[in-house]
């Protein structure tokens, strides 16, 4: 049982950074339903890196190198450069444009990469990407917040972190690899859309669902690489056209059940931007909220992993077609608030090589990322699985995984699950 | 009908006492030559002319003239100057300050309105530029980062300028800086030696604490130094470094420069050598320096001091416009004599004359400097003074835009303003040969200095210079008021 011990992460400074030209004044984006349902969740991003690409530029200090770039990039992104205001008369949430920058934190972290990979927990990884809570008047609040963090081994790990409200994890990600590119300048492969036309109508909020239980429940997260074999091994047992994420996130619904008897729906959010479609519903440089949910009931979810695999791969397919309409909790919570959420990322695989986009990120030619950690805030208690592509392209896959704390401890000694001889990182310290 | 009449009359009346001794001498000069020729030839004779009275003659002459050539001072050239541009990620929008301001000052939101207001009724734009140190929340004003904002302004403009003028450092016989609110030990001067390694005979000097004319201080001393020191050159650098002055506290009073004050800096070259002559910008014809800091009043209305909770900052009283109306009446008395032509001249002394002995009802008359100048300069230290100028001097908006075009990109730059301002004169293609420019500098003392220069050649717009990529887009209409 360890008691709560002083974080490894000092934050050092914060300051604000800039776009290098000045946005032009009176622009407003509204916030669709769908960015306001998700607006109780968080993003947390961090990307590590072996090396800190930033020391080699014309300014004497990583910090200035870094400023340079950012500052490049925000002028393609007047969005995350500006406020969240409401709207007095309808209570309708905005962007304003206003050019007032992101804010940029220094940390440094006593630990080498390595140490903390293997003794970090969620918890702690959260100080890579410090937060502050939206306050009432969010006019002069930074909804996106940059953090660089310094290892003592010279390596650097860079955290984005903001409001779910502005963004969805897709969208945070190509706003990184966009980074990365005007870095290394290099034209940028999906230059931003902000604007789609509107959705169709969505369907009406379900009724007030009953209260959520007042303790909140203390949730941890727990980080498994798949490797290819495992993922083979496991799609093995499933229906043949089934993909990695149907069959690990059957894995671990059964997995989850087993010990949460409780449980009886599971919640697939699936993005709309998949690319693998001829006529992608939204397109892939679209930056904003683009998902789907849906939920699958108890009937479809009993049977062994392959059965549940194959009604998981059945309700995607049905969901890119259109065939069920997305469901939105008007209330907040999308994820883990009323049912079990499994987050589908593999439009975000590259087609020919099936490594994750954001391993893609690379700021010094050749140099990518070492491992890209994945984070939402304020899961409601019944959890989120997030099966994300891994670095080493294939089928290999990052399962992460926010629990109730028992829950994940469960996950990880489970005997079904480690079968698949995940490597676990970002655990806390585990024997 | 009457209106173009009065104009014509103005014209000619001006025409008439401007060149009033081509007026009486052509006339002369045609009569004697016209009685020289009538005269016969055997007229001639009659002048005897003495060789000896011939010799004393040529010897006066040339006596005249050698006085007259040692007596007369250097002319003293500007050969170029250059600006410092800032780096884009220094740049601070409206919306930037005021987060900034409103998390740091979270105990005092009516410091925070207050900045609000001034901001939006400055003048400035959202390129204006802070130092690195100032973008933190909150500030971190280090003495490393003051040197370091030092060395990264001045080395570029210096740098800048060798590249344009093919100045080497060893070439640089003296050396001054101003620079009012940083003075570290060694010298901002020092610093400069150390980094170009100058000679170890030059002539450096700092000047500090002097305050937004301090620019025009610097070339007041650069003049008379180059009047002492043949064939040589002076390296002029007026900058303000703004890491270790942002106030900390909250009194209103003292916001205000935080709110108005960027960074900038700029390096002259002058010379009084020949070979410099064809190439240099401009010749310095005048510098008039007025200092009312006599005055009680005038010496306490910029004046740095701690606030009831024992911070440091600039307080800058109500009285400010006030005073610089009269020192600039002070400095305009002086240099109107030197400048104006004389036909200004004579309506002035004729109205002062017709006030006190006639009827002191008669309205002062103001000279129209306009016929004196081509282009004005004044420093942009906030619209009010740009707007106080405009009125009392009856001056175009064409002829305060490059102040006001500077305020908006560069914000208040202190002694540097002024250089912005040419250069803006020089990117529009507005400096023709021949032109004459008027620079006023207020400061901190009180004091209102002036100077003249004449335009040596006609400058071709360059594609360097800090005004070079957004020159196309000013002029800007700047709203009364900005809504944040």
């Amino acid at each position: 049982m360890e008691e709560a011990k002083c974080s490894r992460v000092k934050v050092e400074s914060i300051l604000s950074v800039v776009s290098g030209k000045p946005t032009e004044p009176g622009k407003v984006h509204k916030l669709s339903m769908l960015d306001r349902a998700m607006g109780s969740h968080t993003i947390h991003i961090v990307f590590y890196y072996a090396s800190n690409p930033f020391l080699d530029g014309p300014m004497p200090s990583d910090l200035g190198n870094l400023r340079i770039t950012l500052s490049e990039l925000l002028d393609e992104y007047p969005y995350v450069t500006g406020r969240l205001t409401c709207e007095p008369d309808n209570g309708e949430w905005l962007i304003k444009f206003n050019d007032a920058g992101v804010r940029m934190l220094q940390a440094t972290v006593d630990a080498t990469i390595d140490e903390w990979l293997g003794s970090a927990d969620g918890v702690e990884e959260r100080d890579l990407t410090a937060w502050e809570e939206m306050p009432n008047d969010p006019s002069f609040w930074s909804p996106f917040r940059v953090q660089i963090n310094k290892f003592k081994c010279g390596g650097l790990a860079l955290g984005l972190s903001c409001t779910h409200m502005h963004t969805d994890l897709t969208s945070a990600t190509m706003l990184f690899k966009a980074w990365s590119e005007v870095h290394r300048r290099q034209p940028p492969t999906h230059p931003p859309i902000f604007d789609l036309p509107p959705p169709p109508t969505p369907t009406p909020p379900p009724p007030t669902p009953s209260p959520l239980p007042t303790t909140p429940t203390k949730m941890a997260t727990a980080t498994l690489k798949f490797s290819p074999a495992a993922v083979d091994k496991c799609l093995s047992q499933a229906p043949a056209d089934a993909t990695p994420f149907d069959a690990l996130a059957a894995l671990f619904w059964r997995r989850v059940a087993a010990q949460a008897p409780t449980k009886r729906s599971l919640s697939i959010c699936v993005d709309s931007r998949d690319p693998s479609q001829h006529a992608p519903a939204v397109p892939y440089a679209y930056f904003g909220n683009a998902l789907k949910f849906s939920t699958l009931t108890d009937d479809l979810l009993s049977g062994g992993l392959g059965q549940v695999a194959g009604h998981i791969h059945r309700h995607v397919a049905g969901m890119k077609k259109e065939e069920f309409s997305s469901e939105i909790n008007a209330t907040g919570g999308m994820y883990g608030g009323a049912a079990l959420t499994c987050f589908n990322a593999e439009h975000m695989a590259e087609a020919e090589s099936g490594r994750g986009i954001m391993y893609d990120a690379e700021f010094k030619k050749g140099e990518r990322p070492v491992h890209v950690s994945y984070s939402v805030g304020n899961v409601g208690r019944e959890g989120l699985i997030m099966v994300m592509p891994a670095a080493e392209g294939g089928r290999g896959r990052t399962v992460t995984a926010t629990l109730p704390e028992e829950q994940v401890a469960e996950l990880c000694r489970d005997q079904v699950i480690l079968d698949f001889e995940p490597t676990m990182i970002l655990c806390g310290r585990r024997s | 009908m009457s209106d173009i009449l009065l104009k014509y009359m103005k014209l000619g009346y001006q025409y008439l006492v401007n060149h009033v001794l081509a007026f009486l001498l052509i006339p002369t000069a045609i009569a004697v030559a016209v009685e020289i020729l009538r005269s016969s030839p055997a007229r001639w004779n009659s002048f005897a002319i003495d060789p000896i009275h011939i010799l004393f003659t040529s010897f006066l002459a040339v006596f005249i003239a050698t006085v007259y050539f040692m007596s007369k001072p250097r002319s003293i050239y500007l050969v170029d100057y250059a600006c410092y541009k800032p780096p884009v990620t220094c740049r601070v929008p409206f919306s930037t300050f005021m987060e900034h301001s409103r998390l740091i000052l979270k105990d005092n939101p009516k410091s925070v309105d207050f900045q609000m207001r001034i901001l939006e009724r400055s003048g400035l734009g959202e390129e204006t530029c802070l130092p690195p140190a100032i973008h933190y929340i909150p500030p971190t004003p280090t003495m490393d980062a003051a040197r370091g904002e030092a060395e990264t302004v001045i080395f570029s403009s210096i740098d800048s300028l060798m590249k344009s003028t093919g100045l080497k450092p060893k070439q640089i016989d003296i050396l001054i800086v101003n620079c009012s609110l940083f003075s570290p030990t060694p010298s901002l001067s020092a610093m400069i030696v150390n980094k170009y390694k100058l000679r170890s005979n030059i002539k450096s000097y700092n000047l500090s604490g002097m305050g937004c004319s301090a620019g025009l201080i610097s070339i007041d001393l650069a003049r008379d130094l180059l009047q002492i020191h043949p064939n040589s050159n002076a390296l002029v650098i007026s900058t303000e470094i703004i890491t270790p002055n942002y106030y900390k506290g909250s009194e209103r009073a003292m916001l205000l420069p935080n709110c108005l004050f960027r960074m900038g800096g700029a390096a002259i070259l002058l010379s009084n050598k020949r070979r410099d002559r064809s190439l240099a910008k401009y010749k310095l014809v005048h510098v008039v320096r007025t200092h009312k800091g006599a005055d009680d009043k005038a010496y306490k209305c910029v004046y740095e001091q701690e606030d009831p909770q024992g911070k440091v900052g600039i307080n800058l009283s109500k009285d400010l416009m006030v005073i610089a109306g009269e020192a600039l009446k002070s400095n305009i008395t002086t240099i109107g004599p030197l400048v104006l032509p004389a036909s200004e001249q004579l309506l002035f002394l004729f109205t002062l004359i017709g006030r006190k002995i006639f009827n002191p009802k008669w309205k002062p008359y103001i000279p129209d400097f306009k016929q004196a100048f081509e282009h004005f300069c004044i420093h942009a230290g906030g619209r009010a003074v740009i707007d106080e100028l405009q009125k009392n001097l009856q001056l175009s908006a064409e002829h305060v835009e490059a102040s006001r075009m500077t305020l908006h990109r560069f914000g208040n730059t202190s002694s540097s303003s002024l250089w912005y301002e040419l250069g803006y004169i020089e990117a529009k293609g507005r400096m023709k040969k021949g032109d004459r420019v008027w620079q006023i500098a207020f400061g901190s003392g009180f004091k209102c200095n002036s100077a003249v220069w004449k335009c040596n050649r006609t400058i071709k717009t360059t594609s360097d210079g800090p005004w070079q990529d957004c020159i196309h887009t000013y002029p800007v209409h700047i709203p009364e008021i900005v809504k944040i």
